[in-house]
């Protein structure tokens, strides 16, 4: 173990910066997170500013986003941090609006972004490697594992059913508010050519069209084919004729070979021990 | 000398080739009256000795033994065995027999005598008056060795142009082998068959034209319609007068089949019973050979039957020796007179038509292993009688009523009430019944199911202390030795069938109504289990519990209790899964979130109503909405029947509407289309045979013991189980969970899973050319198929439950585990003299794991269902009860342990396997994968749990493993004990 605490915040690849992290004093063994000043190309989203974001690699699942911000604190005021699966372009993701639905929580080992109020930060977090662990869960600020993390995530997953029946009322709502719209608006165009003089044909309307879907493509692409069988001369010219022995030999044949296969495997696979 | 037997004829088989080899004992030895009294049998034997005592000099033979003829141990012979490399190859056999016309044939008839009271019993006079009893056995044992000579050519001119006989015969022989039915006292040995098939051939049911298997055919075809110990069958040509004929016969043997001279009956020591198991296996082999659905040479020729796996309960009679006992009891001195001695012969027969009356109507077959007397090196004592080691005795079962508790008798004025009487000792008494009549009856004591199928048991140990004064001691039963792996609770009488049919009651009476729900905008048009426990097949099926407040954190705007912190884990309590599909109608949407949200909606109102109109404690979330009723809590979870064709909407760029199966998609249909139909479909076959659930328990216990639960689905599990109800062959469908589950591991053990698809029948909803259909396809496409392929009526090309469960490593450890554990339970239960613990193949070897996890007992909720129950145990805060109505809702669904593994796979799954008995498991066990701890070069993605560190002046990343074994600690805070690191695989 002490061979471990030697090695900790050693090592980092060109460009990064290792700083040891441990869960509680107790720990001995530390993980090291690899930080670097987040670099985006001009013009990428601003949910994380170049300059002020530090880019951490290899957060422990038991790190959450308050304790990371705890940790770099002391590098100067974090404004925000987001911790995802993996490294992602910084646009600027839709926030969640609901509570119940969609909830995506991410677990195991992350990466997040730490963006500081004053780009010194960044500098301050990677000079954070000279000094000892980090340590994740203090006295003052106990992090939850363990079966209290459990017992607390089971309390969180009681809903509370008014608040969910708003929502899904709330959201229904606007669903038939928009699905209305939409009708009046196909309602309005129905049979109204537009700039170029094409006509829109949907399924509603006085004449419905065939519907788009694939397997309405295919029951037409099959009927075409048996009408056009239908009207075709099947061996009528000699060459036909010697045409269709001559795929009939050639399928024979295939079908030989396979049963041949077939046959050589079946005798393979055939361990004749009765006892 | 001269060679005779199979060996000239062309038709001996492995793994035993034997040449015998008859000598002619020189006529000089033998006297005047030398047929008394074993006086030639004696000499007989003395001559062999002094053969044997000549050979043992020669430098010639690898080995010169004793054996016994058939183990008859009247009838010693020798064995000669090459030296050398051959010796394991051949073993020439020495016979000796009498010079021809020695003795005059009809001093052998069947009635006559030829072994005296006085002497057998050592008496110096013999008894004035008394008849000598006649003695059959005796005298067929010394025409035996008469007829040897004439016998040979009698199947030599069989044989010649008859190409297809030798065939014929190496497969008969084979098949017997199989069924282990040619070895010992009393077999029905090769050279029976071909005399079978040369009376045959003399009676034109085979002519000579016909092929190997056409005589195969035949020959099955003949032993499976006729009863040889009713009707003998003799190969005598032409009648003579003074021959004895076949009634003689029967009055002396159980079964009779004469040879050409028509003195010698050949199957002189078999047992009606014995010949009564090779019809039935004749008449199951024919079924097999006429069902094209099944391989029949794969079945009949390549798959052993050995009695564990052939019968539903098997027995043991521990010691031979106190078979003289029920001699004396049952008084059978003339018997023993007759077998020079030999009690196991004289009283296996009564005893097997004992068991076979006292258990008519209940078993199909009441068979018996044949007693076979190894050989022994010349210069050692010959084995006795008592060593041929514990009796076996074998039970199949009529379905539905081998565990009826009442044996009715005949009325109490009849004559034969008397006999029943007798029969049944003090056991009988009279009875009135429903019909006015009053009957002699006997009643089994049995409350559960489970002790009902132990019946045989008691009427078996009954009948045995009452006619045979076999003590219980000496009687091993092998009958329900496994199953207290999966005994619930602390009551030792039930296997939990009962709690079962509860369960179903519950949920029948809970959808009944869903059904009649007022108020809800669509109707429920179906209502669907999915639960393990809705086809019997869960491992431990829930009990109505109810909880004890103070015991948890209580919730009261809520109405709910929460798992306390300070208190051990409460017990835990699995929800119940119903699937409930409403109406289809206009007014769903037609968008995948929206659909939630209407499901969510639907989810709230169902818990609202069942509240309101049947006082139901309801607790909705957003996926399903829990219901508490009866002590049970069902989760039911609202279907819409197109919501999968939705979910698979894929608009094209250029407008076109396509399916497309995705993740999601398919699981949704697996969850509500699928695993209903799969439920019900195993529902039906759970009435079908009473003990498909136990068996599929058992089963299920095992796999979960052995730690690889979580890598196999149970679906797949139930689906190996039903297949060896459908198709059995070539056995009978189980009908007691132990020799299902014994077939299960065989079966695991010996399927050829990359080769062959496994396919299972359900509601016989697959016709032959399904069956072609599917197994060409298989071959075509078999790389881009799972390792494990399970095809169904429903599912003939996907095999839908093993698609991403198990890996080719779990399936290779699964049946590594199946055939080593079949190995040793086999071995202990036909072991009854050191009995050891049959749970021995329910621990599993530990020392394969790099780190185990040991766990905290009191926070594991399900410790009490561990294979090894922990003698003390923790208060889980429930109370059993189903009659509270008001009360707060339980804890449901929480296991930390789950929750635990959860967390541990989400984090290290790219690094370690962990592995976990769900089923109360105190450790979890640990595998590092081999791959990941290669030194590879930094990548951003693949930074998890790693370190950088240099190589050889290169930056390379290993994986942190210090750090990650103090995570393992730090993950399970309260419920990890300590984490033993058993190997130090990761220094690099």
């Amino acid at each position: 173990m002490a061979a471990a605490e030697q090695r900790g915040a050693g090592a980092a690849p060109p460009g990064y910066t290792a700083l040891a992290v441990k869960f509680g004093a107790r720990q001995r063994s530390p993980h090291c997170l690899l930080v670097k000043e987040h670099q985006v190309r001009e013009g990428a989203g601003t949910a994380h500013p170049p300059r002020r974001t530090l880019f951490v690699l290899n957060v422990p699942p038991y790190c959450s986003a308050d304790a990371l911000s705890r940790l770099f604190a002391r590098c100067g005021h974090v404004q925000s941090v987001d911790i995802c699966d993996k490294p992602e372009p910084g646009e600027k993701k839709e926030k969640l609006t609901s509570k119940f639905f969609n909830r995506k929580s991410v677990t195991g080992f992350q990466v997040a972004y730490v963006v500081f109020r004053k780009p010194g930060g960044v500098q301050a977090a990677k000079a954070l490697s000279q000094g000892g662990p980090l340590l994740i869960s203090t006295e003052s600020h106990p992090v939850k594992t363990g079966i209290s993390k459990w017992i607390a995530s089971y309390a969180a997953s009681v809903v509370d059913q008014e608040e969910l029946k708003a929502e899904v009322d709330a959201y229904m709502q606007d669903y038939d508010k928009k699905i209305a719209e939409e009708e009046a608006k196909a309602a309005r165009e129905e049979g109204v050519p537009d700039e170029e003089g094409w006509v829109k044909v949907t399924r509603k309307g006085r004449k419905p069209g065939l519907p788009r879907t694939e397997a309405a493509n295919l029951r037409l692409l099959e009927k075409e084919k048996q009408k056009r069988a239908r009207k075709e001369l099947l061996n009528f010219y000699a060459w036909q004729h010697r045409e269709t022995k001559r795929e009939h030999i050639a399928q024979l044949r295939k079908k030989f070979e396979e049963d041949k296969q077939r046959i050589a495997l079946m005798r393979a696979q055939r361990k004749f021990r009765p006892y | 000398m001269k060679v005779v037997g199979s060996y000239l004829l062309g038709t001996c088989i492995k793994p035993e080739v034997n040449v015998d080899v008859a000598v002619t004992m020189p006529r000089e030895i033998f006297q005047d009256k030398d047929n008394l009294n074993q006086r030639y049998h004696r000499k007989r034997a003395l001559y062999l000795a002094h053969i044997a005592q000549h050979f043992s000099k020669e430098k010639l033979f690898g080995s010169v033994k004793f054996a016994y003829m058939n183990s008859n141990h009247l009838k010693p012979i020798l064995l000669l065995r090459p030296q050398g490399k051959d010796e394991k190859m051949v073993t020439v056999r020495l016979l000796a027999c009498p010079a021809p016309g020695l003795f005059k044939p009809s001093r052998f008839y069947p009635s006559k005598n030829n072994v005296r009271t006085a002497w057998f019993m050592e008496q110096s006079t013999p008894k004035e008056g008394a008849t000598e009893p006649p003695t059959p056995h005796y005298n067929n044992s010394i025409l035996c060795d008469m007829v040897l000579v004439s016998h040979l050519h009698f199947l030599s001119s069989a044989t010649t142009d008859f190409p297809g006989m030798k065939d014929g015969l190496a497969l008969l022989k084979v098949w017997l082998n199989q069924r282990q039915l040619s070895k010992g006292l009393g077999c029905f040995s090769g050279f029976l068959v071909s005399m079978l098939v040369a009376y045959l051939l003399m009676k034109r049911k085979i002519v000579k034209m016909m092929s190997g298997y056409q005589v195969l055919r035949s020959t099955l075809q003949f032993l499976a319609t006729t009863d040889l110990s009713v009707m003998g069958i003799s190969l005598v040509k032409d009648v003579d007068a003074s021959l004895p004929v076949l009634d003689d016969f029967h009055q002396a043997f159980e079964v009779v089949f004469v040879d050409p001279s028509g003195l010698v009956n050949l199957c002189a020591d078999m047992t009606a019973s014995k010949y009564h198991q090779v019809q039935f296996e004749a008449k199951r082999s024919m079924e097999i050979l006429d069902d094209r659905m099944v391989d029949g040479f794969q079945v009949l020729l390549m798959t052993a039957k050995p009695m564990l796996r052939t019968f539903d309960h098997v027995f043991h009679l521990k010691h031979v020796c106190k078979l003289q006992g029920a001699c004396k009891k049952m008084q059978l001195l003339n018997e023993l007179i007759d077998w020079g001695g030999n009690y196991v012969g004289a009283a296996l027969p009564f005893i097997v038509s004992l068991l076979a009356r006292g258990l008519a109507g209940r078993a199909l077959l009441v068979a018996h292993s044949l007693p076979q007397i190894p050989e022994w090196p010349i210069d050692a004592e010959p084995p006795k009688h008592k060593d041929v080691g514990p009796l076996t005795f074998g039970l199949l079962f009529v379905p539905g009523f081998a565990d009826s508790t009442l044996e009715k008798g005949p009325q109490a004025d009849h004559p034969e009430a008397l006999d029943f009487r007798t029969f049944w000792g003090e056991k009988a008494e009279l009875r009135r019944f429903q019909d006015g009549s009053i009957c002699e009856a006997v009643v089994w004591e049995a409350n559960t199911v489970s002790q009902k199928r132990l019946i045989p048991e008691q009427i078996i140990k009954h009948l045995l202390k009452l006619h045979a004064d076999i003590p219980e001691s000496s009687i091993c039963y092998m009958g329900a030795l496994l199953e207290s792996v999966i005994r619930t609770g602390k009551e030792v009488s039930g296997l939990g069938e009962e709690a079962m049919v509860n369960v179903v009651c519950s949920y029948d009476d809970l959808s009944r109504k869903l059904w009649n729900l007022k108020g809800l905008p669509l109707t429920v048009t179906a209502v669907q289990g999915v639960h393990p426990a809705f086809r019997y097949t869960d491992v431990f099926p829930p009990i109505p519990m109810k909880p004890i407040y103070d015991f948890h954190t209580r919730v009261k705007t809520k109405h709910l209790l929460l798992p306390s912190e300070e208190k051990p884990c409460p017990a835990y309590i699995a929800p119940l899964r119903i699937i409930c599909h409403m109406e289809g109608s206009g007014q769903w949407p037609q968008d995948k979130e929206a659909i939630k949200r209407i499901k969510a909606a639907f989810h709230l109102q169902l818990a609202e109503l069942l509240q309101q109109q049947h006082q139901l404690v309801c607790r909705p979330a957003v996926t399903h909405t829990d219901v508490y009723k009866d002590g049970y809590v069902f989760r039911l979870q609202v279907a819409y029947h197109r919501e999968p064709l939705i979910l698979k909407e894929v608009v094209t760029p250029e407008g076109m509407l396509k399916y497309q199966d995705t993740e999601e998609s398919r699981q949704l249909e697996l969850e509500t289309l699928h695993l209903p139909y799969l439920t019900s479909s195993l529902h039906g076959l759970q009435q079908q045979y009473p003990v498909f659930g136990s068996t599929c328990r058992l089963a299920k216990r095992w796999v979960s013991a052995q730690l690889l639960s979580d890598n196999i689905s149970e679906e797949c599990v139930d689906l190996l189980v039903a297949f060896l109800f459908l198709h059995p062959a070539p056995f009978t469908p189980p009908s007691s969970p132990q020799v299902g589950f014994l077939r299960f591991l065989d079966l695991l053990a010996t399927f050829d899973w990359k080769n062959n698809p496994l396919i299972v029948n359900l509601n016989a909803g697959l016709t032959d050319a399904d069956y072609t259909e599917i197994k060409n396809k298989f071959v075509a496409a078999r790389s881009r198929l799972p390792v494990m392929f399970i095809a169904t009526p429903k599912d003939h090309g996907s095999s839908m439950w093993t698609q991403e469960q198990p890996s080719a490593q779990i399936l290779q450890r699964l049946l590594v585990l199946a055939s080593e554990s079949l190995r040793v339970l086999e071995k202990q239960l036909m072991d009854p003299l050191n009995r050891q613990d049959v749970k021995l193949v329910f621990r599993p070897p530990l020392d394969f794991y790099d780190v185990l996890i040991h766990l905290n007992p009191n926070q594991i909720p399900r410790h009490l269902e561990s294979v090894d129950r922990p003698l003390k145990s923790f208060s889980r805060g429930v109370v059993k009860n189903s009659t509270s109505v008001k009360i707060l809702f339980p804890v449901v669904d929480y296991d930390p342990v789950q929750c635990y593994l959860q967390e541990l796979r989400d984090a290290f799954s790219d690094l370690a396997l962990f592995f976990y008995d769900k089923h109360g498991g105190e450790l979890i066990a640990v595998l590092w994968k081999p791959s990941s701890f290669q030194p590879q070069p930094f990548k951003v993605s693949n930074m998890k749990g790693r370190m950088v560190t240099t190589l050889n002046n290169k930056l390379v990343c290993i994986p942190n493993v210090e750090a990650i074994l103090e995570d393992f600690e730090v993950l399970g805070e309260g419920l990890v004990k300590r984490v033993e690191a058993r190997t130090e695989k990761w220094t690099i």
